[in-house]
């Protein structure tokens, strides 16, 4: 994969996508809100079947209003957004909330069930599930987020981590083909930071859910990500996988963003070692492996 | 929850489901249902009667209920200021109206005011009523897990007026912690000390502000997550409370005749 690096405010030009893996194709999508301000602008992105995709971009660069598109949320006022081969254009209101589950940040806005069982059955039920199905539905998510034991509680006795596990869990079980996350471990403890990662991974290998990640948490992206989207006012910047936008220290920094810890640390070991860093790891075992050959 | 209570005068949301979902007394294992029926019983049972020795028996009958069942007394009679104003504010100025023996007279600007035993009594009355079902109302809900409550509420209450139950009830928490952490960024820097009435309520009147603005924000955003999953207008809850056994159709039964009994022994009903 080669970065695609383009300037916001030119001619946008969508990558040439692999039509039989493309689930989600936003094609030079653009939506002003009321206020006149620009929340995506001739956006160019696209998702395709079991992979993971971090959107990483500093704060108002439009990376949540992407997701509230890829959901049906918002819809562009101009250009389309395809789903799963089902083309949403400019007002159309849609039902993708089947196809594209949607992770918010702040996870007290998603929990407002009296009971955890109540709220994860509640997508299920609204997809015309019966009580049975829902149940199992739930039950099934509950089990494959490891909250099982939370299902009688009630939200508010609830830790961030978990409350976060539950909003996963109320998406999974309404078994959708994308999940759209927005900063999924944002103010979370390290324990529950890596429970949500094993999660993300999960969500892939084992269900072949494909997962649209938007974060500041670089170190998070570096780790799962399959493919980085960097996004800078409303549109796709550059894509590539993450080592190669990862290392790239100008390209981060015109985003307005800085590297990786684990960037970091390898550039340090080799300058203090006085070595090249010509290999690129995004992960611990890969540094590891890195620092060994030399 | 461990989030400080607002104020001692005010029920504590996050107390009352603390020990609502703690389980630990004897009336916890009554049916949800029971207690709610007697809750209605016993709001009918203090709208039909004033006999006052059958208001102060059920009373004292109920804070005994309460005490037996291990919740904070201390608490609760803190929480009483409320129902407490309330009655006062209604019935204060009735009260020097009633006509009866006098206890107390004076003139104010030539007009004369006597408070009579009659008075007296309506308020005494009046304060057992409010504080009768206040006390009730709260051992119903310190004893009865907040699933089943929201359950009772789903099925007994019609459309809307669930909706809006079961959307309020939760983000009523929330809406309490941000007001508390507002209240704490306040005092923090010394705005709980500033001693000027003009400023203190200028103060709070911008926190209220502040929460109203930020609840309808949080609104926003709670509606939007529900229209990612396909709400469509309306939910329930999916819990389901557990049947009556005979000891309680017939604890009920026994309810329902002492009500009875009541309104046909009241005048005005019919005794």
């Amino acid at each position: 994969m080669t970065i695609i690096r383009t300037d916001p405010l030119s001619s946008p030009h969508c990558p040439h996508i692999d039509k039989d893996r493309e689930l989600i194709h936003v094609d030079c999508a653009s939506h002003v809100y009321p206020d006149g301000s620009v929340g995506i602008h001739e956006m160019c992105f696209y998702v395709q079947k079991n992979e993971i995709v971090a959107l990483c971009g500093p704060n108002g660069s439009g990376k949540s209003t992407l997701i509230e598109h890829l959901n049906g949320l918002l819809t562009p006022s101009k250009g389309h957004i395809a789903v799963n081969g089902k083309l949403i254009s400019s007002g159309d209101h849609t039902d993708l909330w089947r196809e594209v589950g949607v992770v918010f940040q702040q996870s007290d806005d998603q929990l407002f069930a009296p009971t955890v069982l109540d709220d994860v059955m509640f997508g299920p039920l609204n997809m015309g599930m019966t009580h049975d199905a829902a149940l199992n539905a739930a039950t099934g998510a509950l089990e494959a987020v490891g909250a099982a034991d939370l299902v009688q509680k009630l939200p508010n006795y609830l830790s961030g981590g978990q409350k976060r596990l539950i909003s996963i869990a109320g998406i999974l079980a309404m078994k959708p083909l994308i999940i759209a996350m927005d900063e999924p471990t944002s103010d979370l403890d390290p324990v529950h930071s890596g429970m949500i990662e094993g999660l993300i991974r999960e969500l892939k290998q084992h269900y072949g859910i494909s997962v649209v990640l938007a974060t500041h948490d670089l170190d998070l992206a570096a780790r799962v990500a399959d493919r980085v989207c960097l996004v800078k006012k409303g549109s796709v910047f550059a894509e590539g996988t993450p080592a190669e936008i990862f290392y790239d220290e100008e390209l981060l920094f015109e985003t307005g963003l800085l590297p990786p810890q684990i960037v970091n640390v390898y550039r340090a070991y080799c300058q203090m070692q006085g070595v090249p860093a010509d290999q690129h790891p995004i992960n611990i075992e890969e540094m590891m492996a890195a620092i060994r050959g030399k | 929850m461990s989030a400080a209570a607002l104020s001692d005068h005010i029920p504590d949301l996050n107390l009352i489901t603390y020990y609502a979902e703690k389980q630990q007394s004897f009336l916890s294992r009554i049916n949800p249902w029971t207690k709610f029926t007697y809750l209605i019983l016993i709001v009918l049972l203090v709208t039909l009667t004033g006999n006052l020795i059958i208001l102060a028996l059920l009373y004292l009958f109920i804070l005994s209920a309460y005490a037996a069942a291990h919740l904070p007394l201390r608490k609760l009679f803190g929480w009483y200021t409320m129902p407490v104003i309330f009655v006062i504010s209604l019935v204060g100025l009735m009260a020097w109206s009633e006509p009866g023996n006098p206890i107390i007279s004076f003139t104010v600007a030539g007009f004369p005011v006597m408070l009579t035993d009659n008075g007296i009594l309506l308020v005494v009355t009046l304060l057992l009523k409010a504080l009768i079902v206040v006390t009730f109302s709260l051992l119903f809900l310190m004893t009865t897990q907040y699933k089943y409550f929201s359950a009772i509420i789903y099925r007994v209450f019609p459309s809307p007026l669930d909706q809006i139950f079961l959307m309020t009830y939760r983000f009523l928490f929330l809406t309490l912690a941000m007001t508390g952490s507002i209240l704490n960024a306040v005092r923090s820097r010394g705005g709980g000390l500033i001693h000027s009435i003009l400023i203190q309520g200028r103060i709070f009147a911008e926190v209220f502000a502040l929460v109203f603005i930020r609840s309808f924000e949080r609104s926003e955003r709670v509606h939007k997550a529900m229209i990612a999953r396909g709400f469509s207008g309306s939910y329930g809850t999916v819990t389901t409370i557990p049947s009556l056994r005979i000891t309680e159709y017939l604890f009920i039964c026994v309810g329902v005749v002492v009500v009875l009994a009541v309104a046909l022994t009241t005048p005005s009903f019919g005794g």
